[in-house]
């Protein structure tokens, strides 16, 4: 442990309120250093990178970007200390994982738990690693359907509401994403946004697109057994045979 | 059930009444038709009539027994039939009994005898009369019996969906609430005792609040503002509230609990989910026949869209349906970053 060096934590909250208590709280730590205050998650990655803090105080609920989509853009993430009022579904994603987390209202002594917990992780870059990919791990792992999907491209943080977006190509370990605002492109799988993207209004016609349903002007036979769509834009894109059975059904 | 005519005191009237009056026509038949002496012609009017009357009484048990609905219409018509000649011979026998102890005025018994096929049919057209009667009146008890039943169900049903479109103190609120609290303790003590004050003002009114149907709207707008205070609090200058209310406004009755979800309604797709100041207004202004309330926010079109209407809106509407027996009273319009809410509550 680097306990004779000054060590960086960052504070993410959209309360200042809750700001407030972490930074009391944190006036018995001389060594930790509140390097940045954040009230929303946009600022929150921005002074993650500029700051690389070793320790974040994250807050789950907060306008435009939650906690947990922060997360999802973060590579290499510092160690977090979660801080939520109530989500039983985010509580459920920190009991499967180790990362630790503060229910507000949260006690000096429950802190100081959390902070000797979050030390060890510090030095044990694995371990965090292994968290966060396991909370992240259970999110995907929601029932929901998505409404809107975060992008970061260099710097710039796109969120990409789903009612804009008119289809998903599979590119490699990637998936492009094309909306009515430009495309991009993410780190996920063609077969998460098949399970996470409302079956009414998107449906998977080929290993590699989805479509959103209403952008579907026409199908046509290539050859037997061989069918496109074509979209509102006019892009064709192929049909795979289940593909064309789950159109028919759906039209 | 017992016989309805003879457990009520009002039917029995009307049924000696009748009684009455086809005796007094028999009466009548027998003095102007037949030139009867006055004694002939009451004793046979009075036993004829009375015998019948009496066995009258007991046709309620085949109605009883006979029911209409478990039963086809042959099969009822057929029992009917029977018991109809069976009573009418059984009324015959007996009066044709009194009566020749009674009666010896000459020419009389001749008649009696002559008479006789007249009184069977009469006999037994008066048993299904009466027996008409009955089943009117079992109908009549079912068919009351029903509807009390049924309005009980209704307003059953009615409280227990009040009760659950009520509000419900959100979690989120309470816990971040007690987080600033403990916060403020550290920090600005003074504040703390101020916010806990409020918090618990607020959670009585809410508590208080299940078992009266309306209120002064000054009285509900006054736990509205305690809610913003308390949410003002939290998120300090990101919320901005201004309200303008018309005259005489504040002492019309609105249905409990009407603002607060509406206030929180706002609070929550606007200034949970914005990263810039939002503005909130309420207005609330009396014309002849409404009383006309108004809750405009602003929110961030860049955050996720809010699909269709909350479960909290549809609770106010069902609420004020239920309560107004009308519907279209509350009204949602939505612009690119405004959301406005008009209800109005008739006055």
């Amino acid at each position: 442990m680097n306990s004779n060096k000054t060590m960086k934590a960052i504070i993410i909250d959209d309360e200042a309120l809750a700001r407030d208590i972490i930074k009391k709280y944190l006036e018995d730590y001389p060594d930790i250093d509140v390097a940045a205050e954040c009230s929303n998650g946009f600022d929150g990655i921005k002074s993650i990178h500029s700051l690389k803090p070793a320790l974040v105080f994250l807050d789950i609920q907060m306008p435009r970007l939650t906690g947990f989509e922060m997360l999802e853009l973060l590579e290499n993430p510092p160690v977090i200390i979660f801080t939520t009022a109530y989500d039983q579904y985010a509580l459920k994603a920190f009991e499967v994982s180790a990362a630790d987390y503060l229910l507000k209202p949260f006690s000096r002594e429950r802190f100081q738990e959390a902070i000797e917990k979050a030390l060890v992780f510090i030095d044990d870059n694995d371990a965090n690693q292994k968290t966060v990919d396991q909370i992240l791990t259970h999110q995907e792992a929601r029932p929901d359907h998505l409404d809107r999907i975060v992008v970061k491209e260099n710097a710039k943080i796109t969120v990409i509401p789903v009612d804009k977006l008119i289809r998903i190509e599979a590119q490699d370990d990637y998936v492009m994403l094309h909306s009515r605002e430009g495309n991009f492109l993410k780190q996920k799988t063609m077969r998460y946004y098949e399970a996470h993207l409302d079956p009414q209004r998107f449906i998977r016609i080929h290993r590699s697109h989805i479509v959103e349903i209403s952008q579907i002007k026409q199908i046509d036979i290539v050859s037997k057994n061989s069918y496109e769509v074509v979209l509102a834009n006019r892009e064709t894109l192929p049909v795979s045979k289940s593909g064309y059975q789950k159109l028919k059904e759906i039209l | 059930m017992s016989n309805p005519i003879i457990e009520n005191r009002q039917s029995l009237l009307y049924y000696l009444l009748v009684w009455s009056i086809i005796t007094a026509f028999q009466l009548t038949i027998l003095r102007a038709q037949f030139g009867f002496d006055w004694q002939t012609a009451i004793i046979d009017s009075l036993v004829s009539n009375g015998v019948y009357m009496i066995l009258g009484f007991s046709f309620w048990y085949p109605c009883k027994f006979i029911s209409l609905e478990k039963n086809n219409v042959l099969r009822i018509l057929l029992n009917h039939i029977v018991a109809s000649a069976l009573a009418a011979l059984l009324w015959l026998g007996a009066i044709n009994f009194i009566l020749t102890q009674l009666v010896s005025t000459e020419g009389y018994l001749d008649f009696f005898d002559r008479s006789l096929p007249w009184r069977l049919l009469i006999g037994i057209l008066v048993y299904f009369v009466i027996v008409a009667f009955y089943y009117l009146l079992i109908y009549y008890q079912s068919f009351h019996e029903k509807v009390l039943r049924e309005s009980e169900l209704k307003s059953l049903v009615k409280e227990a969906q009040l009760k659950t479109l009520k509000f419900q103190i959100n979690p989120h609120f309470i816990f971040n609430s007690l987080n600033s609290i403990n916060s403020l303790i550290l920090t600005m003590p003074e504040n703390a005792s101020e916010m806990t004050v409020k918090l618990s003002e607020f959670l009585r009114s809410t508590l208080s609040s299940n078992d009266i149907p309306t209120k002064p709207l000054g009285e509900e707008l006054k736990t509205a503002r305690l809610y913003l205070d308390i949410e003002k609090t939290r998120f300090g200058d990101r919320i901005h509230y201004s309200e303008d209310i018309g005259e005489n406004a504040l002492s019309v009755l609105v249905p409990n609990m009407l603002l607060q979800p509406l206030f929180e309604n706002a609070v929550k797709h606007g200034v949970y989910e914005s990263l810039e100041t939002v503005h909130i207004s309420f207005s609330a202004d009396l014309d002849q026949q409404h009383l006309q309330l108004k809750l405009e926010n602003d929110f961030d079109p860049e955050n996720r869209p809010v699909k269709g209407e909350g479960v909290g809106l549809r609770n106010i509407r069902s609420r004020l349906e239920m309560i107004y027996n009308q519907t279209n009273l509350l009204q949602v319009e939505k612009e690119k970053t405004r959301f406005c809410i008009k209800i109005f509550i008739p006055i």
